[in-house]
């Protein structure tokens, strides 16, 4: 018992870990108090002065950020004085902001916006002119400051000092001129710029790919883990369904891998995942020219092809881009049923797997690493070392390749000339998401696979930690499959020609 | 009427600042003195002597250097020199007439607290004051006053001199730690508080220059020679800067408990002829305003101005004629403000950057007498509300002023 402390917030016994604020026990116990400058993942500034609570005993309001729970504390959050406290708490933050809300990318996520409904609903007393300061500043590849808009929370500062330890931003000036900034014309280019959008609580930075693009609330957000490499960070992809458009990328809060950050790299994972770099229906070259199939004539083909050469002449060339759920049911088809023993993994020829950038991002691109090679443990009744290995599959001279293609097109730009490789063989099966980059002489057929978006299951991380795809949005193109169905499909198809042969 | 003299006793003496004069009257036997006691000892003789923190806040000094950890290896002592409350000139005086005694009472601080190091953090303006400064603390040097081995003993205390950049937050301890860490000069969120976690993340107290000068005397006469000065709760003496139309402005040093009329009108000589009393600010530019009926028999202790509505602050006591629009009055205590405020709180950020528009409104025409209820409730609400009292000091002049002189205020946004 001495390890926590329970104290009363709103009437309600609440119970935490010895040496947790006010703050953080609120927010277990599901009780709202309105700030702006606390962020679960930085220090705390105790600056925005906005989550005042009332404390018995105490002579003046408390910011509950920096007020530590001990036992048997009384705290209210809704006593009158409270109440005034956080509409003038906001009053002061609104009276020099320039309230575009209608032009602002925050607009439907703000905190403003969201604290004004909550603890405002006052008619400003401002009628002086608003202090002007530099808008639309470029501080970066991805971002864009307007420092009206800015309530000078720090939380951008305290990330740069804090997690990408760059110290790049600070606040200029003081007083009502404060102003947040980089040193001389310096531009922030970390890979983790985007956090800094996330953290502001307002709309002072903006990401420019995602600027002026969509207003938030025709998003929907479906959970997942990001695919460009093996750390596994836990995220929200952000779309329009009703566009099949995919807009961006937040992380999700998971205090085991990503805490609350993400890197700029994986922001950019869905860019391939939209209908005009996917690949829209099946596709199989017939007579030397390439044409639209419906699914089952692809697949069937490539049944075909595989009873002709027989399991043995037939070699699986798999990335490390899909999930645990697709592999078990890609090699339970092929190699228990069908008999193929020759698996290859396919990946990037030189990558410094052991490289880290101390925050999130591996060096080994893949998102299911570990994944992939239990499941080829499994099938090969040993540990294969990580390598590429389409070279070796194309040395065994197959007759039949089905390739499982990497997604994420910027981890791998090795994908197209490794494909070329695959040019003497005389059935090549893509399953591909991808359009791009596989229009190369030799492919016999081309599946459209669903994205990581687009299909639940999980990835294993470079720790081997179960990486779970919870939520799927319906695919940007109707024709794609993920490889459980495309392989439940060639399934049905090969029963179905076995039924029609013994007929 | 003649006063024991603590930290005046060197008025009217020739060359006081040099260190053969501060020797010839007893210099650094204090110091001497102490170094052979305990720190607990001295701590107890602090405590027992009522001294209070001369900055403003009033803060009792002996408890305050008890907070450092006993187990502490590394503490700092930092005397705040940052004189920069408006209408405040008392530790330039101090400098002025005997740095020894200031450098005398850190060492016996020093000493009481377990820091080896100290620092002096004085506002770039006083050009003279510090190279007077410097002076003394190189002949204190020589004389081996500071350094290793003080009197013999295994003490060490070594002092340096650091000048602020100008500004007014930097006089708050936190900020002027903020400063002296190289840093932007920002108060600091407490809880930690200096004494645990201050200078370079080590304990660390702030004493003002008042305060730490008063040390060595207390040490030399006692706890009780102290406390026979002034009021049960506020003893000793304390320095008052009468500044305004009055015939003597200057430093006086009297007990605390001393008769403000008596300070204005008799040891300052009363009003200049022609003005006449409307109003005493009596601590300092973030001390409420007192009007001349308020006045009537209060005396310059803590509670007593209190107990008014005011505060003691840093003694300095600013005397309002007659004929000062309030509006001007306030117009400059809201301006300066809003030039110091640092930035980071906002009610402190925003709302004296509101009142300072606000008044700007009556210069500009456009404001209405309703203005001067919003000024109010803008202080109202900027009162209580941030990490460091800079906001508390511009709400409360503007809530005493907007509440006392409403009529006048409102007469001058009417143009009558």
């Amino acid at each position: 018992m001495a390890d926590t402390v329970t104290f009363t917030l709103n009437d309600k016994n609440v119970t935490v870990p010895k040496g947790w604020t006010v703050m953080q026990a609120a927010k277990q116990a599901q009780v709202d108090i309105p700030h702006f400058c606390w962020h679960p993942g930085l220090s705390v500034a105790g600056v925005c002065r906005f989550c005042m609570v009332h404390v018995q005993g105490a002579r003046k309001l408390e910011i509950a950020c920096n007020l530590q729970a001990t036992e048997g504390m009384i705290v209210r959050t809704d006593t009158p004085e409270v109440k005034e406290a956080h509409k003038w708490g906001l009053e002061f933050h609104l009276i020099n902001h320039p309230l575009d809300c209608p032009v602002c990318d925050q607009a439907g996520e703000c905190g403003l916006q969201d604290f004004y409904m909550q603890v405002g609903k006052y008619k400003s007393q401002m009628t002086r002119p608003k202090v002007l300061k530099p808008k639309a500043v470029d501080l970066g590849p991805r971002l864009i400051l307007d420092t009206e808009r800015c309530i000078l929370c720090s939380r951008c500062v305290r990330f740069e000092e804090e997690v990408t330890k760059t110290g790049a931003l600070g606040i200029f000036d003081r007083g009502d001129r404060a102003i947040i900034g980089t040193y001389g014309e310096e531009k922030i280019e970390h890979n983790y710029q985007e956090n800094l959008v996330d953290v502001c609580p307002v709309g002072a930075f903006t990401s420019k790919k995602f600027r002026f693009k969509q207003r938030v609330w025709f998003l929907q957000e479906k959970s997942s883990i990001c695919p460009g490499c093996s750390t596994g960070c836990k995220i929200k992809v952000h779309a329009r369904t009703d566009r099949r458009t995919y807009y961006r990328v937040k992380p999700e809060i998971d205090e085991t891998v990503n805490g609350f950050w993400m890197c700029d790299k994986g922001r950019d994972t869905i860019a391939h995942l939209n209908r005009e770099h996917r690949l829209p229906q099946s596709q199989m070259r017939i007579d030397g020219k390439k044409q639209t199939v419906p699914t089952a004539q692809a697949l069937e083909s490539l049944r075909r092809a595989i009873e002709t050469a027989g399991a043995e002449e037939t070699a699986l060339l798999v990335s490390a881009h899909y999930t645990v759920e697709e592999y078990e049911a890609f090699f339970h088809y092929f190699c228990d049923q069908l008999g193929v023993t020759k698996v290859y993994q396919w990946r990037a020829e030189t990558e410094d797997r052991d490289s880290f950038d101390g925050i999130l991002l591996r060096g080994d691109e893949n998102p299911n690493t570990a994944g992939l090679r239990a499941a080829m443990r499994r099938v090969k009744g040993r540990t294969v070392p990580i390598k590429n290995e389409i070279a070796t599959c194309v040395s065994k001279k197959p007759k039949v390749v089905v390739a499982l293609c990497p997604e994420v097109p910027f981890t791998s730009p090795w994908f197209q000339e490794d494909l070329k490789q695959l040019a003497g063989i005389s059935h090549v099966s893509l399953w591909t998401c991808r359009y791009e980059a596989t229009e190369v002489a030799g492919i016999t057929s081309w599946i459209p696979m669903k994205g990581f978006a687009e299909k639940t299951g999980h990835f294993l991380n470079y720790e081997g930690a179960k990486r779970e795809l919870q939520e799927a949005f319906p695919s940007a193109t109707a024709e794609a499959l993920s490889v459980v169905e495309a392989v439940q499909q060639m399934a049905a198809i090969a029963t179905i020609t076995t039924e029609t042969a013994t007929l | 009427m003649e006063f024991t003299k603590i930290l005046t006793r060197f008025e009217n003496i020739p060359n006081s600042r040099a260190l053969a004069t501060y020797e010839k009257h007893g210099g650094y036997e204090a110091a001497k003195k102490a170094l052979t006691q305990t720190r607990e000892e001295i701590i107890t003789l602090v405590k027992d002597s009522g001294l209070r923190g001369r900055g403003g806040a009033g803060f009792p000094t002996g408890l305050k250097w008890s907070f450092v950890p006993k187990t502490a290896d590394t503490v700092y002592l930092l005397c705040n020199n940052d004189e920069g409350e408006p209408g405040t000139f008392k530790d330039r005086y101090i400098l002025e007439l005997s740095p020894h005694m200031l450098i005398e009472g850190m060492i016996i601080a020093a000493h009481a607290i377990g820091a080896k190091k100290a620092y002096i953090y004085t506002r770039c303006e006083f050009y003279d004051e510090i190279r007077w400064m410097n002076e003394a603390i190189a002949e204190a040097y020589q004389a081996g006053y500071l350094g290793k081995n003080l009197f013999g003993t295994n003490v060490q205390v070594d002092l340096d001199h650091y000048i602020g950049a100008g500004a007014y937050i930097c006089g708050e301890e936190t900020g002027l730690i903020s400063s002296l860490e190289g840093k932007k000069g920002q108060p600091k969120l407490k809880p930690p508080f200096p004494a645990i976690s201050g200078y370079l993340g080590k304990p660390t107290i702030v004493n003002n220059t008042e305060t730490l000068a008063a040390v060595p005397w207390i040490i030399t006469h006692g706890a009780a020679a102290h406390r026979a000065m002034g009021t049960e709760k506020s003893p000793g003496t304390k320095l008052f800067c009468v500044s305004g139309p009055v015939k003597k402005p200057g430093v006086f040093e009297r007990p605390l408990g001393y008769p403000l009329k008596k300070l204005i009108f008799e040891d300052a000589g009363g009003m200049l002829d022609g003005k006449q009393l409307k109003a005493v600010i009596p601590g300092g530019a973030s001390a409420p305003v007192l009007l001349p009926a308020e006045i009537e028999t209060l005396t310059l202790d803590y509670e007593a101005i209190a107990a008014a509505g005011s505060m003691l602050g840093s003694g300095a006591v600013m005397v309002i004629p007659h004929d000062q629009p309030m509006m001007e009055l306030l117009r400059i205590l809201v301006n300066f403000f809003h030039h110091e405020s640092c930035g980071q709180c906002t009610p402190c950020r925003e709302g004296t950057g509101w009142l300072a528009s606000v008044v700007q409104g009556v210069e500009e025409k456009t404001a209405t007498p309703e203005d001067v209820e919003k000024l109010y409730q803008i202080a109202v609400h900027m009162e209580g509300r941030t990490i460091c009292a800079l906001s508390d000091a511009a709400a409360m002049p503007t809530k005493a002023i907007t509440r006392k002189f409403a009529d006048e205020l409102k007469r001058s946004i009417r143009g009558i």
